[in-house]
Formats: C-alpha cells, structure tokens, sequence
C-alpha cells in the first residue's frame, strides 16, 4: 500500500541549494548514518568529481547555510565529506564506471585545474575522446600548486585526478600552449572542440618604489616553491600584502618556513577582508599578526635587500557604485620592518598564447566571454573556470566545468549554442524559530586540530579525519531537511492524530492534514500513527521493511535458533559492524538485523509483518533510555509495542515473542546481549504457542 | 461523529473461517477516526489474518482497501465493480453498521461480515476518548437542557432528572458514567436559567426516533421534486382533472 | 378525599403518619407475603410493596398488593417507569384500581444493571422502557383521576382514584436543586413523599428549611424516611454505595461499638448490633418527626420487616389512629 510514498517533498535541502555544485548533502550525511559509505561517495562524486580535494579545502556554503544553525551548530558537512573519501580510497579505485560508448569527437581542454578536468570527466562520459594539455609537470592547477600542503596533501588531489583519468582522459604534461606547442597548431590536431581552462596563474605585483628590491616574492611563485619543496630563506620578520585567502597561505607558509613574526596588511578592514573567516582565525590562532586598513606606499631597502615598508592608510576600499575604488589618507602613514615582502594581492592570466587566433580580449584585457553559452568569439572555442569568473573557490571551478561540458557537448552535437545558466534549486528555507526551538540540542562534533604552536612547525596536514564513531555521531545529528512527512489529502480523515502526536508542533489540519516540508523534523510519529494511513516519509517506509524481510523466504527453522527479527535503531551504532547487513540472512548472532533511522517511526503493521514473514520473534531496539533525538517518541514507540504484543495474544501465538529493548552505552556494547535476552525469552515463549496455535 | 470498536479478533477469524478469498475493506470517515477501521487497521487486520493463517499452516488471499465512505453510492460502486472483478468470497468491512448495511445490499451474492461492533454518535474529549452525545432522538431539545442531552447522557433517559441515584456527579450504574443531569444542572446554573426546569417537561413523543420505525429522510429540495413529479403524474393519470 | 384511602385521611387528620415497607419475593410463593402482613398488621397507615427493587425480579407490587390488601392491610402500590411504557403503566394503574388499591408511589426505578448491587445474576442485559419518568408519571395518575383521561387523550369513564406518591432524595446530588425538583413533583400532583433514608438529621432539617421557604410542605406531605440499620456492616455499605444516602460518623462509631463490646461471640454482635439498630432507627423517627414539615415516616426494614412492630412501639407511634375499613 505504498503508492504515497514520496521521492521527496519537491524542495531542494538549503545545504544542496547552497552548494555550487549542488552536491546532494542530506542524501549523503543519511547515507553515511546508514552505514553506506559507498552510496556516500557515489553521491558526492556524482556532483564534484574534486570530493577528496574539497572534503579538505572547500570553504562549504552548505555548512553556512546548514538548517541545523537554527536549532545549534550547522553539520560538519566537510569533515564528513573528507570521513568518506577517506573510507572509501580502495573503493573507489576498484570499481569501475562506464561512460557512453565513444562518438567519435574530440575535445582539448588547456590547463589541468579543476574546472579543465571536470569538464574533461563530463565529456569523456558523454563519449567523447578528451585531451588536457597541462603547462607544468603535473595536473591539478592551483591544486597542486598553490594551495600549502598542510591543507591540501598533494596525493589527496591525485585521488580525485586519477579517477578521472581512469575515464581514458589523455593528460599531457609538460605542454604549454603558446611555448611547447603553438595555439594554432593545436587548432590543427583535430580537435572538435577547445576549452580554455587556464586559470588566474599570474600574481600581481605592486607599481611602488622599491618593488625591484631583493627579498620581494610573489605569492603564487612563493607557494609553489613551498610546495615543490624548493628551498625559500625567509628572515624572521615578514610582511604579506594581501587579504585574501591566498594572502593567508602565503602567510601560514612563511611561519611554517621560519618566519617568527608574519604581519598580513591588507587594504580592507578586518571584517571586509574576503579570506574565509575560518582562515582568518586559524592564521591568528597561529601567530600571524593582522594590521587591516592599510595600503603599501613605498618599500625601504638596503645592501642586504628588503628592509622595510611605508604604509599608508587606506579609509575606503569600495566606492559608492560598489567597486574596488581604494582611498587613502596620504598624511597618516607608519612604518614596519622587515625582512622579505610577499605580494598577495590578485592573479590574472596570461593571454599571450592567443594572438593571431581570432579569440578576443575585452579593452581590459580579459577574455571576451559569454557567461552562458560558455562560448569566447571563435564558435568551438570555450573557456571556463577562473580565467572567465574571476576569483573563486575550487568548487566553484568545478561547477563551471560542469556548465562549460553540457555547453560544449551541445554545440558539438547540434553546432548550435545552448545556454547553461547556474541552477538555482527551490531551497526550503530557513527553519522557523518556533520548531527549531523545540528540536534537542546536539553538541557538534568537531574536526579535531593539531595544537597551534605545534603546527607552524612543518607542512603536515594539520587537521585530523573523523573517527568512524565521531562520524556517525556527527551524521545523526542532520535533520534530513526536504525528506520529511508527506500528506496525501485524499486519504486524510482530518482526525487530528497527526496534529496530537507532532512534538515540534508542525502538522495542522484545515481540510486536510498539512505538515509543511519548511517545518518537518521527520521524526515520523505521525506517519507511524496516521489511522487513514496517509502520511509517508520519504526518508524511510514500509517498502523498505517488506524488501529486507524479503531475505527471511527459504531460511529454515532450527530449533535451538528462534528465526528473531530485530529492528534497531541506527543512531546508537558506532561503526559499521551492525549498520551494513551481513552476508548470511540470520548472522552470526542468529539475527535478521533490519537498521532504522529511528525505530519509533515503525508502525504497528511493521512490527507484525515479520511473523507473517516466517520470523518468530522480534526484537526492538531503540535508543538509550533518554537518548532518542525526537521527544516523546521512546513514549509513544512502548505503547505501538505493547499493542502490537497484544495483538499477538489475540491472534493466539503470544505476545512473548515481542520485546523492547533499550541500548546500553552503544549498539557494539549491548546488542549482542539483548539479542541473546530476546532468544531465551522467546524460545521459553515457543513452547507455549504450539499449543495455543490450533483454535 | 459515529463511534465503533473494532471486534475481537477470534470473532472475526470465525467469520472467515471458511473462506479463501477475503476482501478487507476500511472506511475513510468515521472509523478511521476513532482508530477502529481506517487504513492503518485494515493492515493491521489483514497482518494478524496472516499470520494465524501462517501458524496453522494456511494461506489465503486478502484484498484491502479502504474508500472514503461506504454509506455513499459513487463511492461504493467502484468497490462492487472490483467484487465483481477479483470475486472474494467474502467481505469483512470495517466500517461501521451503516457502510455495512449498505454495502451488504448491494455487493450481490457475497456475504459482508461486520468488522467492527458501532455503538453510539459520539465526540473525542481527548486523543483517542469517545463519548456517546447523542441519541438520534429525532426532535432534539438541547435548547430546554443547556445543551446537554438527557436521552444520551442520563441513563434512565430522564426528561426531569436527576433521579435519586444521582451521586457526586456520577451516575448509579458507574462512577466512569456522569450524571447527564448534573451536567445539565451545573450548566443551566451557568447559563441562568435554571428557572426552566421548575416546569415539569411534558411526556414525549419517541415516534420521531426508531421507536417509530425505521428512518428515512429526504432533503427539502428533492421532498419537492417528488411532490412535482407527483402532481404531474396526477395530471396525466387517464381521468384526472385537468 | 381524593382516593379516600386510610394514609390519605391520617394525613388529612394531620396526625402523624407511618407506612412501612414490605419486600416480595423473588419467587411464586404467596405465604411469604401473607406471613410479612400477618406481622406487620396495624403497625403502620400504609404498606409499600417494592416494585423490582434493585431490577430483581419478584412478586409484583400490584400481586403482592392484593395479597395484603387481602389481609386487611393498605397497600401503597409501586410502579417504576423502567420496566413499563405509557400504555402498560396506564392498563396497570387501571387494573389495580379495579382491584381496590388505592396508593401509588411513582419512581423511576433502578437501572437494570444494578442486579442487586451485583450480589445476584439479575438481568443486566434487559432492555429498559424509561418512556416517561417519574414526574410525568405522577402527572399521569393526576390528569388520570382529575381529567378523566388517558395520557394520549381518550376519556376514562370510571376513573382511578389514587392518593399519588413520589420520591425524594433530599440529599442527593446536585444537593441545591433537590428542592426545586421537589417542587417539580408536587406541582404534578403528588399528594405525599416518602424519602430516601435520612441519618444526617442536621442536613435533612437544612433541605427541609428550603422546602417550607417554597411552600412545599403544604403542598404535598412528606414523609422521612427511615432505614433500619441491622449491622455495622449494612451502615457502612449503605453510606458508601447508596446514592443520597449519608451517614454521619458517630452513628456508625456507635454502632460499630456494640459490634466491639460483644468480643468473639458472633451471636452476641448479631444481637448487639440489632439493639442498636433498633435503638437508632427509634431516635432517628423522633428527630424527624421533630423537624416541622414533615408529616410522617416511612419505616424500611429489610428482610428484617419483623422488626417494624418494635421499633413503632418504641418510637410511641402504636397504635395507628384507625385502622382501614
């Protein structure tokens, strides 16, 4: 009778609305709840090919907008993210996925960088024969460049590349278009199609005196030789220009290299500055001293080089139309020594390679570019990534790829231009303060750090992965937002049930039942006791039930095993042990173990549906006593139970075989015991039936 | 709205009994509020059906469904179409004594067995508590007792209550039973028109309630159309005046 | 004299009126009645006969009323409205009329469930008349033996001519509206009251104050009531389960003392309790009679009817002022 059961209630959770990408996160977070970090991964990489790189780097928009905040702290969405990848390495490079067979096109894509190489996954795919030609001796742009190895481990981005690879990409490295092969020569290899995926690779340097002394380095030169381990001699007092996030890399990487006293001036003050705040308090935790509001006016050198630099203070970085515009106040300056200069202050690109091709620049000097169509004014050639958008983060490069590749298939089927604009999914929203209030607080579980003082001294990665038991605890803590209780109206009595049974105080009836999907905390009470069974979850129902007790068909009876169905709640486990089922039907503790999110969703007809399945005993395990997330749901499960026991003595076969149980500290420490409890009663029980059965 | 319980399960599993094909079948309105025949009980039903078939060995076939209101014609025609169809040999309703008796006259040669035992029109004084209201009396008089029916809700039907076994505000069959005219007392002081009852209530008239035989009635509109339809039969009967 | 009956001209005298109880039995047996009249003869103006009290089935009152009336003793004839409609009450009252009796106490009667307090089988499972109540059924006697007529409205030639009684529970619950629905009954017509038990003298004379405020005590007679309390045991359980009927703690203490002063002896208690019980119902007679207003008692003794003689002599109401024709 599941023809109501919904795929969803038709809104996007706010955390998928939020992600550039639109990774589907509560879908993911439920997955790794449920002990499926294989469906985990596959979901995440079916949006953002770069998951093990942003389950470290990725500045999550969805944790910003995260429903939870409502209620305490948002889901640790990354830290989850990253507890996927990790488990799931082997996985990943063993299973295999099939792309369309090849239609016989070909497409290049210049610049190995995230956008570059997402575009290149879709297209090899789509079928088509890819080649990314990449200027320096390894993938990964900016990736494997730029980004400090103490946030980034650079076999971290190789995971994420070789998958892509695998697809049958050709990488050719060491292939610079306009040095080690000229841009109109590529245009002669054949190719159907180019994409210009070359990044922002050129730092900016500043136009004020003294800028040619020694000891003066730009930020991403700077952080790639930290990164290729090339040896940089920093003296103890270092000054980086900048307020952004590579401006706070550069910064970290100078005290990782030695530096004592890093000083971070920036135009902008302290709240305009655009490094992620996170960032911002991470580089102070480590010692890196902020001085915002300033602007460089000359630099002191002596024999030796860099000695120190004159600022000048900047009182306005935007002007009245919202541009960068900045003002200074010549009269009021200060001066701070030092002993190198690291420049963050911008990237650009590096077009040279373009002359003669009839792809156009802007009188700025940027690429001339359509934002939808993905197209530069040569028809075939596109471009993507931040050479187009400007500054972004690495999910975002992704999400251009992603555009840029159904832009391109398009065009190379059809010779036409289809615009792909950004998909704005309908968000849910906010949670109203008047059901988040009513939610139980959950304390977040944070991604452990390794100690400030400790972690300036090398490039170790400095952030550690969760446990699989902090994991779990951190998952449990998602409010499965857009998954929750459907109303169909046309079985709704309007009897109230649901609207006397919600804890949080969200269904209503006017006609008909209405839980607002904006409001739902799906909990499931009302759907377990809707007596017109018109309520369904999408996030867990009868159907499911029905399919794993499907297993119990052909098992056959053994005397001293009772056939024990146990349903058990999968927020008290702390590994996988219980929350994947086992390869044989019954275990090795002679259970059928069916996992639910909550088992005070189950309705009475679920508890029963085992014995007419061939089970002789049910087990159900909930919560510790006092632990369930949901209020009065342990109340309202132990009546669903007892009358479910009472049905079994109506029907002649005992209510004996039925039992709840409650978890003690955790599913790995107690299950096994209450099972072994569940078996004796019920085979003590079995002796009775036998007799009563023949009415 | 109609209160029924749900019959003990050994009553209906003898019903069945002889049957292989059964239709269990819910009402949508009544029933399904006071939790003894909506959806989730015909599950439920068809669950325990199942599993004593299992322990005796039997397997037999159950359809369920439940349809809104089994005392509404287009609403149970599609039903009679579907007995016609999957021919069950039988059909256990759970709605209450109305649906059934409508469904039983209609559903031709297929006994319809009562699910449930119907007992009074009753309200919810809270989640899941039903309390008979009314009596369907035929005349209510709700305006001359503050609002509180003596023929429901006092025992002995009294028209001039309380009887002497009116005790703390219970009656003398049960302390779980109120005493209807205590309410209405207590209520009436309220109101303050206690005056009214220093008249004695005259003797009444039960014709117009099922002491008088089974009810019928018909809305005003369709009572005219028949009157219309009646006078023009009149008028083109052969010898009527013209 | 509207039924001419002996209770009736005593009442009318204004002497002090008595009537007691007799309970039939629950069998065909006639001589249980004649030896309960044989004892109780000339003790009291007038004799109750239950009517299927506590929904037992026994003798009915208009059966057991001939036997007596046969005796020489007048009946007060009982007729509930649970086990009878309109046309059966009005061919019953009829009926008794043609067969002399004269006295008719109107009652609702006990639901069917009460099978004497659950002690015996009984018929729970009947189905009750409750066609009209008590006070229309009293109104019935008067439109019956006043207006020569039917309930329904076809004419009596011979009319029955009852002296019409009903009850009163002056301390039941809602306690404030017992007097006004007192007045309900005799704005009827019912010509006398015989009451249930009275042991809270005290609050019987506060009710009774309301009813000579309302004029009440003129309109109709009333008669207290008296229970007769054989043991301890039967006090307890009356105060406890008896609807109306209220105890005060020192009649019990007293009886419960006499219970006490006879030790082990279980014959001894028995005769104890008795004389106590006899002792009480005495002084209880006298406060009431004391309590202007009232304008006799109505003594209940039972299965213990053989008592009534003693405790009518102790109470100095022996012998009756006539006895009936």
């Amino acid at each position: 009778m599941e023809k109501n059961h919904p795929e969803g209630v038709g809104l996007a959770a706010s955390c998928m609305a939020a992600c550039p990408v639109h990774t589907p996160t509560q879908a993911y977070v439920q997955a790794i709840a449920e002990g499926r970090y294989e469906d985990a991964m596959d979901l995440l990489l079916s949006a953002n090919p770069f998951s093990s790189v942003c389950g470290r780097i990725c500045h999550h928009p969805c944790e910003q907008n995260c429903r939870r905040i409502a209620v305490d702290k948002p889901i640790s969405l990354r830290g989850l993210k990253r507890f996927v990848m990790d488990q799931t390495k082997d996985f990943r490079k063993t299973r295999k996925r099939q792309g369309a067979p090849a239609n016989g096109k070909k497409a290049a894509i210049i610049g190995a960088g995230p956008s570059g190489l997402t575009a290149a996954q879709d297209l090899a795919m789509k079928g088509y024969q890819v080649t990314v030609f990449e200027a320096s001796d390894s993938p990964g742009g900016m990736l494997g460049k730029a980004i400090p190895r103490y946030r980034l481990p650079f076999d971290v981005v190789m995971e994420d590349i070789a998958d892509i690879l695998a697809l049958g990409v050709e990488l050719k490295t060491n292939t610079a278009i306009g040095k080690d092969l000229s841009f109109a020569d590529l245009r002669q290899q054949g190719f159907d199609a180019i994409l210009l995926a070359i990044g922002l690779a050129q730092s900016k340097s500043l136009g004020i005196p003294g800028i040619d002394s020694k000891g003066i380095l730009l930020g991403i030169p700077f952080l790639r030789m930290a990164v290729e381990g090339v040896p940089v001699k920093l003296g103890d007092k270092v000054v980086v220009i900048g307020g952004g996030n590579v401006a706070i890399d550069v910064a970290r990487t100078a005290r990782r290299l030695g530096a004592k006293k890093v000083t971070m001036v920036s135009l902008e003050s302290r709240k305009e500055m655009p490094a992620w705040e996170w960032e911002i308090q991470e580089a102070v935790d480590e010692g890196i001293e902020l001085m915002p509001s300033w602007g460089p006016k000359a630099i002191q050198a002596g024999k030796g080089g860099v000695r120190g630099i004159e600022l000048k203070k900047c009182t306005r970085v935007f002007d009245e139309n919202k541009r960068f515009n900045p003002a200074f106040d010549e009269s009021v300056t200060t001066q701070v020594a030092c002993d190198n200069i690291l420049i963050a202050i911008g990237q650009g690109s590096d077009f040279s390679f373009l002359q003669g091709s009839g792809v156009k620049l802007t009188p700025r000097g940027l690429l001339e570019w359509d934002g939808e169509t993905f197209a530069t004014s040569v028809p075939g050639i596109f471009a993507s990534g931040e050479t187009v958008t400007g500054p972004g983060s690495a999910v975002e490069a992704v999400a251009s790829g992603h555009r840029a590749a159904e832009a391109m298939d398009h065009w190379l089927q059809t010779g036409t231009f289809k615009k792909v604009p950004k998909e704005e999914l309908p968000n849910i929203g906010e949670l109203p303060k008047e059901v988040a209030e009513k939610a139980r607080k959950l304390e977040r579980v944070e991604v452990g750090l390794t100690d400030a003082g400790k972690r300036v001294q090398d490039f170790e990665e400095f952030e550690r992965t969760y446990t699989e038991a902090e994991a779990l605890r951190e998952a449990r803590r998602c409010v499965a937002c857009a998954t929750g209780a459907v109303v169909t109206e046309e079985l709704c009595a309007a009897c109230l049930t649901c609207v006397r049974v919600c804890p949080f105080g969200v269904a209503t009836v006017d006609r008909t039942a209405s839980t607002p999907a904006e409001k739902c905390l799906t909990c499931g009470l009302c759907a377990a006791e809707c007596p017109a069974a018109a309520i369904a979850l999408s996030r867990f129902g009868t159907e499911k039930v029905k399919q794993e007790l499907a297993r119990l068909a052909g098992v056959k009876k053994d005397k001293d095993k009772p056939i024990i169905v146990s349903f058990n709640c999968i927020y008290e486990a702390q590994s996988r042990r219980y929350l994947v089922p086992g390869e044989e039907v019954l275990g090795k503790d002679g259970v059928l173990r069916i996992m639910v999110p909550c088992v005070a969703r189950l309705k009475v007809t679920e508890l029963l549906m085992p014995f007419e399945l061939g089970a002789e005993g049910v087990a159900v395990i909930a919560c510790e006593e006092g632990e369930c997330v949901y209020p009065t749901a342990e109340d309202r499960l132990e009546v669903r139970v007892r009358r479910a026991k009472q049905l079994l003595d109506e029907i002649g076969i005992g209510g004996g075989r039925m039992d709840l149980f409650k978890t003690k500290g955790s599913a790995e420490e107690s299950w096994e015991e209450l099972w072994e409890e569940s078996r004796n009663k019920i085979k003590s029980a079995g002796t009775g039936a036998g007799a009563e059965v023949s009415r | 709205m109609i209160v029924a319980e749900r019959k003990p399960f050994a009553e209906i599993k003898e019903f069945l009994a002889p049957y292989k094909k059964v239709m269990i079948l819910g009402c949508g309105t009544c029933v399904t509020v006071c939790q003894a025949g909506g959806q989730a009980e015909v599950d439920i039903l068809a669950s325990e059906l199942r599993i004593a078939d299992r322990q005796e060995g039997k397997s037999r076939e159950f359809i369920t469904g439940t349809i809104t209101r089994q005392c509404e014609p287009e609403m149970v025609d599609p039903i009679l179409e579907q007995v016609k169809r999957d021919q069950p040999e039988a059909i256990l309703t759970l709605a209450c004594g109305v649906g059934c008796n409508f469904l039983a006259e209609r559903v031709g040669k297929v006994p319809v067995f009562p699910g449930v035992d119907t007992s009074f029109y009753g309200t919810a004084l809270e989640h899941g508590v039903f309390a008979e209201m009314c009596a369907g009396c035929g005349q209510c008089i709700l305006h001359l007792t503050g609002g509180i029916c003596p023929i429901a809700r006092c025992t002995k039907s009294l028209m001039n209550g309380p009887c002497g076994g009116s005790n703390k505000g219970k009656c003398e069959i049960s302390t779980e039973v109120d005493c209807g005219w205590a309410l209405i007392v207590k209520r009436m002081e309220e109101l303050g028109t206690l005056d009214k009852l220093t008249e004695m209530y005259a003797v009444r008239d039960w014709s117009k309630s099922f002491h008088g035989g089974p009810r019928k009635l018909l809305i005003p509109s369709v009572k005219i159309a028949a009157e219309l339809a009646a006078q023009a039969e009149e008028t083109t009967k052969p010898g009527a005046k013209s | 004299m509207k039924s001419g009956s002996n209770l009736e001209r005593v009442i009318t005298a204004g002497q002090f009126a008595v009537t007691a109880e007799i309970g039939p039995p629950m069998d065909a047996n006639a001589e249980v009645v004649i030896e309960k009249a044989k004892v109780l003869k000339g003790y009291a103006d007038a004799f109750n006969i239950t009517d299927c009290q506590t929904a037992v089935v026994r003798i009915s009152s208009i059966a057991a009323a001939v036997l007596i009336l046969r005796e020489g003793l007048e009946p007060v004839m009982q007729m509930t409205c649970r086990d009878r409609n309109r046309i059966a009450i009005q061919a019953d009252l009829l009926g008794a009329a043609a067969l002399g009796l004269k006295n008719c106490l109107c009652i609702a009667g006990d639901h069917q469930s009460f099978s004497a307090a659950g002690r015996l089988k009984g018929h729970p499972g009947a189905k009750n008349v409750y066609d009209v109540d008590s006070i229309q059924l009293v109104n019935i006697l008067k439109i019956m033996r006043d207006e020569g007529r039917q309930q329904g409205g076809d004419p009596l030639k011979t009319r029955p001519q009852f002296f019409i009684g009903a009850a009163w529970t002056p301390l039941g619950d809602p306690i404030e509206f017992r007097p006004i629905r007192l007045g309900k009954k005799a704005k009827a017509g019912a010509d006398f009251i015989q009451t249930q038990g009275i042991f809270d003298v005290e609050a019987f004379a506060r009710q009774m104050e309301k009813v000579r405020n309302l004029g009440l005590h003129e309109q109709t007679a009333i008669l207290g009531g008296i229970i007769v309390p054989r043991s301890m045991m039967m006090m307890k359980y009356m105060n406890q389960n008896v609807a109306g009927v209220s105890i005060p703690d020192q009649l019990i203490a007293r009886m419960a003392k006499a219970k006490e002063s006879a030790g082990a002896d279980k014959e001894k208690a028995k005769r104890l309790q008795e004389e106590e019980g006899t002792k009480l119902a005495v002084e209880l007679i006298e406060q009431v009679r004391a309590i202007p207003g009232v304008k006799g008692v109505h003594v209940q003794a039972i299965e213990w009817e053989t008592q009534i003689p003693e405790i009518v002599k102790r109470a100095g109401l022996y012998p009756r002022p006539s006895a009936p024709a």
